[in-house]
């Protein structure tokens, strides 16, 4: 009879679930601080392979460290000496570019344009007009709330760049003080989830990021040669938005179809827009995936889009950016865990 | 207060120079200089395990190996074969660094002991990090494992001929 080993084991899990919840709990009360560490990590991770590389041709890693942060701030400074003008005449040009009398008209006219095929659905009336109104009104109210919150961006300007720096430097110290509280028992196996972690996780999401900076640009450049309007604001945009699997690419495609739409007020661009989308994401696909997310995590499609509305249900826009990277995490551990459970429990 | 401080200092120096001497006397570690130890010992964990305890189990992932600093420590196949008793500066488990298949026999305390362990991930975190650092111990390494094959070779060739009567290596 092993009641006793049984009933010890069932105590261990369920001590280890009420510590996951508390700490779980505790977390969702302070949600903007947890907001900037995430941010503050994905970006130390981000950069660890500069530092390492740096350290590689003879520096320290505080000195590594420095070196990074000053170029940060050298590159920041070229490109908003460089690039304000343009983002600055964008931005302008977006307020007063959607006349609303214009996009009013034009909206009417492709929802009569629209009418027609749509009436054997027994849709009347659209109203696409009010709902684009709608839309606009809680889109400026987001960012107002969101982005252009003075006090959250100086607080995360300092702050983030602050924790990078800690994380980046110390990072190997922060680990092994970790590793250091963890039981004998399960000390080797936490070192080899946190290995498989680093090389799952950690590639997937150093991948993305050059993948969203690639496509970015790409986008950049193919609505420049057709003459949308704004299309340095759109590239942001779509590279950003190319971060969230599936749903990404089409909501940078929709924002630069409407802004070309609007901006003619016909469809005489659409074509060119979304074929210049369709080449970008195959050109996505078949070769900058491969060669710069090549050891992604391995994931179902069903899982990462199950993964990426849950994420977005539970945590917005931050969600849908962390789904994947999250439930590899999960899986990498879940995988490992079960893998290792039996050696474990007979131990 | 200078004396409290000077014994903090002096404590922490021998800990720092007895560790310094374990890993002088280790071969992957003997041609390291000051510098290069230190950049090491930043990367190893230190562990404690009390009498009895198992450091790892017959058939785990293996991960990397493992220094003794302090204590003896058993190898163990099966139930209760014994393979080896080691003792403070021996190291064992240096096979895992280079490959992924489970640990072939298990590591148990025979006595209270300190570890250190020196684990893949940072000796690959190491190559990227300091090349040149990183080619010195996977060279030392390699020749370890051929010392070990070779001392394996010895062992078979003695008991092949302890098995075949009068042949040729037993006159």
């Amino acid at each position: 009879m092993s009641i006793p080993g049984n009933s010890s084991n069932f105590l261990t899990i369920v001590l280890v679930l009420i510590a996951v919840a508390g700490i779980v709990a505790f977390l969702a009360f302070i949600p903007n601080i947890v907001k900037l560490v995430i941010i503050s990590v994905l970006l130390a991770y981000i950069l660890d392979p500069l530092a390492n590389l740096l350290e590689s041709r003879g520096m320290s890693r505080t000195t590594a460290t420095i070196m990074i942060f000053i170029f940060i701030v050298f590159f920041v400074s070229i490109a908003y000496i460089g690039l304000l003008p343009l983002f600055a005449a964008q931005i302008s040009g977006l307020q007063e570019g959607f006349n609303p009398e214009r996009a009013g008209l034009v909206i009417s006219r492709f929802e009569e344009f629209l009418m027609p095929y749509l009436s054997f659905l027994g849709i009347k009336e659209l109203n696409l007009l009010g709902r684009t109104q709608t839309a606009m009104a809680s889109a400026g109210e987001w960012v107002i709330n969101h982005v252009l919150d003075a006090a959250s961006i100086v607080t995360s300007m300092i702050l983030i760049p602050f924790i990078v720096f800690f994380l980046l430097k110390d990072g190997r110290e922060f680990k092994k003080g970790f590793v250091s509280l963890v039981p004998n028992r399960y000390f080797e196996f936490t070192l080899y989830l946190f290995y498989k972690l680093h090389a799952q996780v950690g590639n997937y999401l150093r991948g993305q990021f050059i993948d969203a900076i690639i496509v970015g640009t790409m986008t950049v450049f193919a609505l420049w040669v057709i003459g949308v309007k704004y299309f340095f604001l759109i590239g942001i945009f779509a590279g950003l938005a190319n971060l969230i699997p599936y749903f990404g690419p089409i909501a940078g495609a929709v924002l630069a179809l409407i802004v070309s739409i609007l901006q003619t007020g016909s469809l005489e661009k659409v074509f060119y827009v979304i074929l210049a989308f369709t080449i970008i994401k195959l050109l996505d696909d078949a070769v900058v995936q491969p060669v710069v997310v090549a050891r992604s995590v391995h994931m179902h499609p069903l899982t990462v889009l199950l993964a990426v509305l849950i994420g977005g249900k539970l945590f917005g826009i931050l969600g849908m950016l962390l789904s994947v990277p999250v439930v590899g995490f999960i899986k990498v551990v879940v995988h490992e865990g079960i893998l290792n459970y039996r050696r474990y429990r007979t131990a | 207060m200078n004396k409290i401080w000077e014994n903090i200092f002096r404590f922490r120096k021998r800990t720092d120079d007895e560790i310094d001497t374990i890993l002088l006397k280790i071969p992957v570690f003997q041609e390291l200089n000051k510098r290069e130890l230190n950049k090491i010992k930043r990367i190893l964990h230190q562990r404690e395990y009390s009498r009895d305890e198992k450091i790892f189990h017959e058939g785990d992932i293996g991960l990397g190996m493992y220094i003794i600093v302090a204590g003896d420590v058993q190898i163990v196949s099966g139930p209760d074969q014994i393979l080896a008793e080691l003792c403070g500066g021996d190291f064992f488990g240096e096979l895992s660094l280079l490959d992924d298949a489970p640990r072939s026999a298990a590591a148990v305390a025979k006595t209270p002991c300190v570890t250190l362990s020196f684990f893949k991930p940072e000796l690959l975190d190491l190559l990227n990090r300091d090349p040149q650092l990183g080619c010195k111990i996977l060279f030392k390494l390699a020749w370890v494992i051929g010392e070990r094959l070779k001392s394996t070779n010895e062992q078979l060739r003695v008991i092949s001929c302890q098995k075949q009567p009068g042949s040729t290596s037993e006159i």
